[in-house]
């Protein structure tokens, strides 16, 4: 990867990492999206894509309702498709996808110490924001979102440390590779699955909706 | 068009930039309403200003796509010289139904339907339709839904309340979550088949076991063990297995 990719992934990954929570929160920082770009990024963009289809699975658990612990799978795809760029899909995928969860966990941990800190932002400025401050207020909320941005950027630093550390010294069998894929597909397929029925859950409607969609999908699947 | 109203809309994007423990999206929420708030009697320098802007970065939290109802409206009442004590007792009134509504609306409706037509053209076109398309419809409902919630919370002031009972809401809460069940089904057969490409009979059976082990955990014992970590359970014991298995 050349040092203009690494560049370029490093300044993806701290935005998508921002869209997250802060700014501006249109879901590039859905697997989906972060993995394609990444993957196209570090010059593989199918690499990237199927990464980011594997850790949107794992991103539907979520609902990131207010003060709920999430994983940030944003930089995590980054790592991920970093991780998986130029390698055949049946050795790199499985690969990829721990890297990913990897980050997303460190990602999570993160969050939580942005939170913090921001808390202890507000209590030092409390009194100022208490009567109205405008400084204050933008202060307060702009460093809040760079704190964000250099929390985003760093992951995405420790993401592609990572990636490049499994592409040098993670020597894998065939055998290994290719379990490890398959665990991770089967968990991630149970992920989304879980996801719908958590949706559907108490709405006959909805259930009966999601399992009309499966019939079509394994319809499609079958004819195509 | 309110003066300040472009500025405000821009600044939502923002809201939830400052989330903390104290005030969640408080200081987010001043931020968004100060321009609405800035030709208040007296100006930026005014007494009214800052009492307007005190109470704004207040304690609040919503569903951050529908945090522009609150704004709207507590710009609103300040300017229709509602007194102080009336307009915290709207903040803090909004908090539940717009956190209820957004989230029923957009984290359990129109962001997974979206997620799941995403996924099924990844799995099925040329790389990045499903990302783009994904992005398209998302932001179609969300964009809207942010200048529609500023718009309405600016018009109704005090009585903001009805703008949650809109026929278009009430409709799109009725018939999002199965559309997302349905987008949802119909995606995961496609995925599963464009992520196993090249697995043989075997290795097929044995995704299939691994998948249907994890849902039942999933089911049982989400949220105090979720998939990231069932996830990377499994893929501990694959590599380990994968190690021995000589």
């Amino acid at each position: 990867m050349t040092s203009t990719s690494v560049a370029l992934l490093l300044a993806w990954g701290m935005v998508v990492g921002l869209d997250l929570i802060s700014i501006p929160q249109i879901m590039i920082a859905r697997p989906l999206v972060a993995g394609t770009v990444a993957g196209a990024l570090a010059g593989d963009p199918l690499a990237g894509a199927l990464v980011g289809v594997l850790l949107e699975l794992f991103a539907l658990e979520i609902l990131p309702v207010g003060a709920a612990r999430y994983p940030d799978y944003g930089p995590a795809a980054v790592a991920g498709a970093a991780t998986a760029a130029g390698v055949p899909t049946i050795l790199g995928l499985g690969l990829a996808g721990l890297v990913g969860l990897v980050m997303a966990f460190t990602g999570e941990w993160s969050i939580l110490v942005l939170r913090r800190r921001n808390t202890a932002d507000v209590r030092r400025n409390a009194g100022r924001l208490d009567v109205g401050d405008p400084a204050a207020v933008r202060g307060v909320h702009a460093r809040c979102i760079a704190r964000d941005a250099l929390r985003a950027l760093l992951l995405t630093a420790v993401g592609l440390v990572l990636a490049a550390l499994v592409h040098r010294w993670a020597f894998l069998s065939v055998r290994t590779s290719v379990l490890l894929l398959a665990v991770l597909v089967g968990v991630a397929l149970s992920t989304g699955a879980a996801g719908a029925l958590r949706l559907a859950h108490g709405q006959r409607r909805a259930s009966l909706w999601f399992l009309a969609g499966l019939a079509v999908g394994i319809v499609l699947v079958v004819w195509r | 068009m309110k003066r300040g109203m472009l500025s405000a809309a821009l600044r939502l994007f923002t809201v939830q930039g400052s989330w903390n423990y104290d005030r969640m999206i408080g200081v987010g929420l001043g931020e968004t309403v100060a321009p609405l708030l800035r030709d208040l009697p007296g100006g930026r320098d005014g007494e009214r200003y800052r009492e307007a802007l005190a109470r704004a970065s207040g304690y609040f939290n919503a569903h951050p796509y529908l945090a522009g109802v609150a704004a709207g409206a507590l710009a609103r009442a300040e300017h229709d010289d509602v007194p102080g004590e009336r307009i915290e007792r709207l903040r803090l009134a909004l908090v539940g139904p717009l956190g209820s509504v957004g989230d029923r609306l957009v984290w359990a409706g129109t962001l997974p339907a979206a997620a799941g037509i995403g996924l099924a053209l990844a799995a099925t076109a040329p790389v990045g339709v499903g990302a783009a398309v994904f992005l398209a419809l998302h932001n179609a409902v969300h964009v809207v839904l942010r200048w529609w919630g500023l718009g309405s919370g600016w018009r109704h002031g005090m009585g903001v309340a009805r703008a949650l009972a809109a026929p278009g809401l009430v409709v799109a809460l009725r018939v999002v979550t199965p559309i997302a069940g349905f987008s949802l089904g119909v995606a995961l057969p496609l995925v599963a088949r464009s992520l196993t490409q090249g697995f043989d009979h075997s290795l097929l059976l044995g995704t299939a076991a691994v998948g249907l082990v994890a849902l039942v955990l999933q089911l049982r014992l989400a949220p105090t063990l979720g998939a990231l970590r069932i996830g990377l359970l499994a893929a501990g014991v694959a590599i380990l297995g994968g190690l021995l298995w000589r």
